[in-house]
């Protein structure tokens, strides 16, 4: 027991360098899943159910490209995943993988046209040859919403398309935006260079949006909470562990991210091409749901809030949550906040 | 009534003896002004733009350091990381021709399963021929 002061302070430091070091042991992406299908680095998992499904729509979920998949599986009792099963639903998540040197001239286009449409056949088969509900998160959402504007008439169709913190349109993205402006950021030289940009790029980028909370106010909080009888400490090292253990970018597909996205606004526009094939999102029509978040600074409300109005969706709903890019979609008050109300919209129309 | 007894908790907060804790409170009273200054600092165009210059010096030295790199390794006939990405590229394109050939006879199987549906189905509208002639 700390008797002095200084006990005091080299057992919390103790304590702190524990916290940090042994947060990549964590455990994390729990829930029972196997395998259906992989291409390349990709991977389709479905998730295994003790039950039949109550609802006949599987949820197939896009994660983004520069971050490990299970954020929406952390840990049991902070896992999205687990919430969906729970209500009944089928899940299926198509995992990007971490792609190598030889994944450099990979881009969108590939993940729309070879990948994209391959793991949504291969999960509808799994399911027994049904309509799906895509839901994207992040960058996998804007992937979302690309593939279903691409195959409305796809053998396989998307009965729902729902969408978290999805930037969409990127006439104003914010600071992301100043600090990818033409002119100002290397992109051609970087991916030229590189073949992978480092998975430390983007997010030494997200930490720039607010560079103190994100550095220095982590570890602050966290001697401070290591004090604190009900810290959940393996819930924070499982968000740290997720939070540094980025994914690199194949340089191609973060060349046109940045090019066509950010800089020439293509999608909103309508000027996307992909394949050859123009991506209208006109050509959404099935119901979607648009999950933003208020004070979201890496996919502003400047760049989320478009979808609403591109779209041909006749039922289309949105939600906005207070919080930011990652909280409202998986902090603790997502759990009461948002979950239901997604899963509640989903039951509706599955 | 007796108290229950307390959990004796010896890492409990006691903010007179923890000598960080002083410090703390300073960080979280000046947080948000401290960050604002830094946010006006970082998120400008003339930072973007500086930082842009630093990353387009490190890709400069970083294209020379694998350059010299490629060199060397290709003077004492080794791979390089190139060469090693290349094959699996041509691994990579492999399993996309595989890939290819699955979904084309997958798409044979539906048209031949669809059609021996169909020709076994009268076509409607035609009148079925009786057993018996």
């Amino acid at each position: 027991m700390p008797t002095t002061p200084g006990d005091l302070l080299s057992d919390r430091a103790v304590d702190m360098v524990h916290a940090v070091l042994s947060a990549r042991d964590v455990p994390v992406g729990t829930t029972p899943h196997e395998l259906i299908w992989r291409k390349n680095k990709a991977s389709l998992y479905r998730y295994v159910r003790q039950t039949p499904p109550a609802h006949v729509t599987p949820v197939f979920l896009v994660l983004p490209l520069i971050n490990r998949a299970y954020i929406l599986d952390l840990r049991p009792g902070s896992s999205f995943v687990e919430h969906l099963l729970w209500q009944g639903f089928d899940v299926f998540l198509l995992d990007w993988g971490i792609p190598g040197d030889e994944d450099r001239t990979l881009d969108l286009s590939q993940l729309l046209t070879r990948y994209l449409p391959r793991a949504v056949s291969k999960a509808s088969q799994a399911a027994g040859g049904v309509p799906l509900t895509i839901l994207g998160y992040c960058i996998g959402g804007s992937l979302a919403a690309c593939y279903t504007a691409l195959y409305p008439d796809s053998p396989v169709k998307v009965r729902n398309l729902v969408l978290f913190t999805t930037p969409i349109d990127f006439a104003d993205a914010g600071k992301f935006g100043t600090m990818t402006a033409k002119g100002v950021f290397p992109v051609e030289q970087l991916t030229s260079v590189l073949p992978l940009v480092p998975g430390q790029m983007p997010d030494m980028g997200a930490r720039l949006l607010s560079p103190l909370p994100t550095t220095m106010g982590t570890y602050m909080r966290l001697w401070g909470r290591l004090g604190d009888a009900d810290f959940d400490l393996p819930g924070w090292q499982a968000m740290f562990r997720w939070v540094n253990e980025g994914v690199p970018f194949p340089s191609a597909a973060y060349r046109q991210w940045i090019t066509e996205f950010y800089q020439d606004n293509k999608l909103a526009r309508g000027r996307l091409h992909i394949d050859g094939r123009p991506v209208r999102l006109a050509d959404i029509r099935c119901p979607l749901l648009n999950v933003a978040a208020a004070e979201d600074e890496i996919a502003p409300r400047s760049t989320t809030s478009a979808i609403m109005c591109l779209t041909s969706s006749v039922d289309a709903q949105e939600i906005i949550l207070k919080g930011g890019h990652v909280g409202v979609v998986v902090g603790r008050a997502a759990r009461t906040a948002l979950w239901p109300q997604v899963t509640d919209w989903l039951a509706a129309r599955s | 009534m007796s108290q229950p007894p307390q959990k004796p908790d010896n890492r409990a907060p006691r903010a007179s003896s923890d000598p960080f804790e002083l410090w703390r409170q300073i960080y979280e009273t000046n947080e948000k002004a401290w960050n604002a200054v830094l946010e006006r600092t970082v998120n400008n165009p003339a930072f973007a733009e500086s930082s842009g210059k630093i990353l387009e010096t490190f890709l400069a030295a970083q294209k020379t350091v694998r350059d010299n790199m490629k060199s060397y390794l290709e003077g004492i006939n080794l791979p390089t990381r190139e060469d090693i990405a290349r094959l699996g590229e041509l691994i990579v394109a492999l399993e996309e021709k595989v890939d290819q050939l699955d979904d084309r006879l997958a798409r044979i199987e539906h048209a031949v399963t669809e059609g021996s549906k169909s020709s076994a189905k009268p076509p409607s509208g035609t009148p079925r021929r009786n057993a018996g002639g």
